[in-house]
């Protein structure tokens, strides 16, 4: 689908659309929600609209808003974080490191 | 004496030259908070033992380490967004219950060195997303000036904490008016610095190109006490811009001779009869201290609301993708971990911020980032140029802080257009870098009214002097929730 159809402006999103957002968003959505989401954000991007009453042809995004050069530190060892401290908040730790759910198909004691 | 009437800088006169202790002086702060807290509800995690413990630490002190300690024994609200080893840190959110960081942010380690005594954590809009602290996950806290209205957001236990004199100074944050709105709400002062002024190092992230730190208070020199401690580069934040803490000056001379611009757009329609009111006879105030109300325009303003909310929650979208229930925080379990990480976010997050990720990632994701997030930021650039320009011709800017007065709870909290609506006179100065203050200006209908000044990137020692010069000639304040009348 072309996003720009609706004549330079992206046209109002389908609760399918919502769905596909959710999911790249890695957030489950029950049906409710998404009908409630889809309603609010349509209202929201509707509003957005007016932005495209402006040329901003030859206008330079802002990337950066205070024109300063980013200070560098000196390139110094200093101590991390333990392994310990680092972990202790994880739902699940084996060994020092995080553990999820298995991601790799195989043998469990492989 | 009643020490929770007291200023920051009176605590630190009072313990260094040993009129009071520590001890006293957090003894009664206790009281006070224990006293008025069942009705407002600011704290989300406040502990009285570590607060007499480290004020009493704090009196044992050599007389040479307390002489140096600009802010030795005051005691500090910290927002719970702000990272602190000895408390719990929520951001407001379920994702995150239980969680206990294992380091300071740069700002709590700051207030800590220089002899703050941090009480608690305060309530907040989920993540800093929100106007009215309503969209917490944990309790809704009310405002102190009328317990039937909000105290605004998304910093509201801060400044609530500021306004019911539970502690003298507090830190917010603010993205796009998240100290100023509930400052003005809840009558007290409240500074967003200049992009950059404060590190960010340990503030969880919201919208990384815009959150700023910064003090609530009710003196201009407390304000100015606490951004002397808290300013400044910092080795841990690459943005912390290397320029060196605002100094306090109150201006000389008085406002005689000084250029205030009062843009044509912040003074238009829907904004509320009474606010506008006030806003007169606060103009006039200005006009009698010899101030010149040179009149222009920031033409973009009426695009900032789409602009702010197109790049925030952009922003924000990524930020929160780092809550997946692997490093910390909430874990939904199950087999599968794409699943692992849908449901942990569905139970963990609030409506508003799936709102806002469901937003930025939309105009984020191909096909409409052009569309959507490069053309927030272009405009970003022309809202920005309005501000360069008009600084060619003035000192400050002043305009309401809000365009209504606080509004009760659950007035608001259904209509996600109308809540960002409200932030239209504050999220200019996020999306241009600049500082903004909001002052009290007086009261209408007994509800406070706030006034903001805009100043030019690095300008806030020009901006606290004014403010501070300014301030000396509003009528006396009396405060709220007086518990026998007294007063101060």
């Amino acid at each position: 689908m072309d996003p720009m159809a609706g004549g330079g402006y992206p046209l109002a999103l389908s609760e399918q659309e919502v769905r596909h957002v959710a999911r790249l968003a890695r957030l489950r959505l029950d049906a409710r929600e998404v009908e409630g989401l889809a309603r609010d954000l349509n209202r929201v991007l509707e509003y957005m609209r007016q932005l495209n009453e402006l040329d901003t042809e030859s206008v330079e995004p802002t990337w950066q808003v205070v024109p300063q050069a980013a200070p560098l530190r000196a390139d110094a060892l200093a101590p991390s974080l333990p392994v310990d401290a680092a972990v202790a908040n994880a739902p699940e730790v084996v060994d020092g490191m995080f553990v999820v759910p298995r991601i790799i198909e195989g043998d469990a004691d492989a | 004496m009643k020490m929770y009437n007291l200023s920051a800088a009176d605590i630190v006169r009072g313990v260094r030259a040993g009129t009071f202790s520590a001890e006293a002086c957090a003894a009664g702060v206790l009281d006070r908070i224990r006293a008025v807290e069942p009705d407002v509800r600011a704290f989300l995690h406040w502990d009285p033992d570590a607060v007499m413990q480290r004020a009493e630490e704090l009196d044992r002190l050599p007389a040479d380490t307390k002489a140096r300690l600009p802010l030795l024994g005051v005691p500090v609200a910290v927002k719970d967004n702000m990272l602190t080893r000895q408390m719990p840190t929520t951001a407001g959110s379920r994702i995150l219950g239980g969680f206990r960081s294992p380091y300071d942010a740069t700002v709590v380690e700051r207030i800590e060195q220089a002899g703050a005594i941090v009480v608690g954590k305060t309530n907040l809009d989920e993540f800093a997303m929100g106007s009215s602290t309503e969209h917490s996950a944990f309790q809704v806290t009310r405002n102190p000036w009328d317990v039937s209205r909000v105290p605004g957001g998304s910093s509201g236990g801060s400044a609530a904490a500021v306004a019911a004199r539970m502690v003298p100074l507090a830190l917010g944050s603010d993205t796009g008016g998240s100290i100023r709105q509930p400052a003005a709400f809840c009558g007290v002062m409240g500074l967003k610095p200049t992009y950059g002024r404060v590190s960010r190092y340990g503030l969880i992230a919201f919208a990384s190109s815009l959150d700023q730190i910064g003090p609530f208070a009710r003196t201009v020199e407390d304000m100015a006490l606490m951004m002397q401690v808290i300013a400044g580069p910092d080795p841990r934040d690459s943005t912390a811009l290397d320029a060196p803490a605002p100094a306090f000056r109150p201006r000389p001379g008085g406002l005689a001779g000084l250029r205030i611009g009062l843009p044509a757009e912040y003074y238009g329609e829907g904004i509320d009869p009474r606010i506008r009111d006030v806003m007169d006879q606060t103009l006039d105030r200005l006009r009698d201290l010899g101030v010149e109300l040179v009149p222009i325009s920031l033409p973009h303003t009426a695009y900032a609301i789409a602009t702010y909310y197109l790049v925030a929650p952009a922003e924000a979208s990524s930020n929160l993708s780092r809550y997946d229930g692997v490093r910390y925080g909430l874990r939904v379990a199950d087999r599968d971990l794409v699943t692992m990480y849908e449901e942990t976010r569905a139970e963990g997050f609030g409506d508003e911020v799936k709102r806002r990720i469901l937003l930025g990632t939309h105009a984020l994701s191909a096909g409409y980032y052009d569309a959507y997030y490069l053309k927030a930021q272009k405009v970003r650039s022309l809202i920005r140029q309005d501000f360069e320009q008009a600084f060619r011709s003035v000192d400050f800017v002043v305009t309401p802080t809000t365009p209504d007065l606080p509004f009760t709870l659950g007035e608001r909290s259904d209509d996600p257009l109308k809540m960002y609506l409200s932030d239209i006179f504050t999220v200019t100065a996020n999306l241009a870098g600049i500082p903004g203050v909001s002052v009290p200006a007086g009261l209408a209908d007994g509800l406070p009214v706030g006034l903001q000044w805009l100043a030019p990137a690095l300008a806030e020692e020009a901006l606290l002097g004014a403010v501070h010069e300014f301030c000396r000639h509003l009528p006396p304040v009396s405060w709220p929730m007086e518990e026998d009348g007294d007063g101060r």
